[in-house]
């Protein structure tokens, strides 16, 4: 990754991602992508309804070989995830997890859709109260307790990193960590202490959390318990930037037919921008997106 | 049509939402917060359709760490609906529009 300045960055290497990469490439745009591919829901998926492929198809082999393909067309790769977004005189900067930052002209948002909830006992009930989605949001109002943070990858990493600023004790409950090394390192000569090999089977307390009960049947004792499953996702890294969403559901992402968005630059493609969340309708809105940042960027450049 | 959204913190919360004769939800937000700028323009539309019968405010936790701290806030954003100077119900996160709506019916 060079220090110099990219015409189109994609987070997410999905179809979306992958199409975007190839259509910008191959119109001589200087493009880098983002995003660990065993991460895509495609990546474990077998294919039966993308046209022309009659028999079903694996979707490890088309995110390989979508990847090929844009490489050949000179796009370049990092499996690493993004963790900051800024949007500054017209240019977009990015921050990925191991802390290396590069400026583009274009961002082109497909990094999919994901679950952020764990789905357990008191976890719901405890919203606001203890359990929160949102380290940067919310890491204000634990000053000085002990708070746990859930997840095994960079959102939980670098959630826990940020919450050594203001609370007493950072606790990681991870079934295994899956991030890059340089991260990892970080978080090993961090004061975070990790709990790995087990995860929350139960979030406790009556009016505000009080502890988590783990599958291992270990009690700890916290105030507060923030949820980072995966990577920051569309609320984290787009709404930042001041992206609108989907007026009913703050769900997806708002783009017209040429996948832009409100900001100028920042484009939108695949699942995050909305269902049907198929590989057909990802490549179709990826390929829009990747043709239009490539011409913007391109007119930036100009002037 | 309402009047915008009104801008509260913790010195003038007492007069402008407890003491106040309407019903009154507001949210809890700060700046850096993307779920709250997520939702910020459904509250803006909410304040169009309903400002007459609610008052619609937001109130910056991090320019007013006493408000939030005195409702056992920890998360943002946290929408409160208050009538009478009483909470009447809260909701927490960029929930759907159909749970803002229907938090403001239970006042209309």
């Amino acid at each position: 990754m060079s220090e110099d300045l990219y015409d189109v960055a994609i987070i997410g290497c999905g179809p979306a991602g992958l199409q975007a990469a190839i259509h910008a490439a191959s119109k001589k745009a200087r493009v880098v992508v983002f995003g660990k591919p065993r991460k895509s829901s495609l990546y474990k998926a077998h294919v039966a309804n993308y046209c022309c492929y009659e028999e079903p198809i694996s979707g490890k082999e088309i995110l390989e070989a979508g990847r090929k393909q844009a490489e050949n067309f000179d796009a370049e790769f990092v499996e690493e995830d993004i963790i900051e977004t800024k949007n500054e005189n017209n240019l977009f900067s990015l921050v990925t997890e191991s802390g290396a930052s590069l400026t583009s002209r274009t961002l082109v948002l497909c990094m999919g859709v994901s679950r952020k909830k764990l789905g357990v006992k008191g976890e719901k009930r405890l919203v606001g109260r203890g359990v929160s989605y949102c380290v940067d949001c919310d890491a204000n109002f634990f000053k000085g307790t002990d708070v746990a943070v859930v997840g095994n990858e960079s959102a939980a990493v670098t959630g826990a990193l940020t919450l050594l600023s203001y609370a007493s004790t950072v606790q990681l409950i991870c079934r295994k960590l899956m991030v890059i090394d340089t991260l990892h390192d970080r978080l090993r000569e961090s004061q975070v202490k990790v709990v790995e090999d087990t995860w929350v089977k139960e979030v406790i307390g009556t009016d505000e959390v009080e502890g988590v009960l783990l599958k291992n049947g270990d009690t700890l004792n916290v105030k507060g318990v923030f949820v980072e499953l995966g990577a920051k996702g569309a609320l984290e890294l787009a709404a930042n930037l001041g992206v609108v969403f989907d007026a009913e559901t703050f769900s997806s992402i708002e783009t017209n037919k040429k996948q832009e968005t409100n900001i100028p630059g920042l484009y939108a493609a695949g699942d995050i921008v909305g269902q049907p969340w198929q590989i057909a309708k990802a490549v179709g809105e990826g390929c829009v997106a990747g043709i239009e940042a490539a011409e913007y960027a391109k007119k930036l450049a100009d002037s | 049509m309402g009047t915008g959204v009104l801008d509260v913190d913790d010195n003038n919360f007492e007069s402008e939402i407890l003491k106040a004769e309407k019903p009154a939800l507001v949210d809890f937000w700060a700046p850096w917060c993307g779920p709250c700028k997520a939702i910020g323009p459904a509250i803006q539309e909410m304040e169009e359709k309903y400002g007459d019968s609610i008052i619609f405010a937001r109130c910056n936790v991090d320019d007013s760490p006493n408000t939030p701290a005195q409702y056992s806030i920890r998360a943002i954003p946290t929408l409160i609906l208050f009538q009478d100077g009483k909470v009447v119900d809260q909701v927490v996160g960029a929930v759907p529009k159909t749970s803002l709506e229907s938090l403001v019916q239970k006042v209309l």
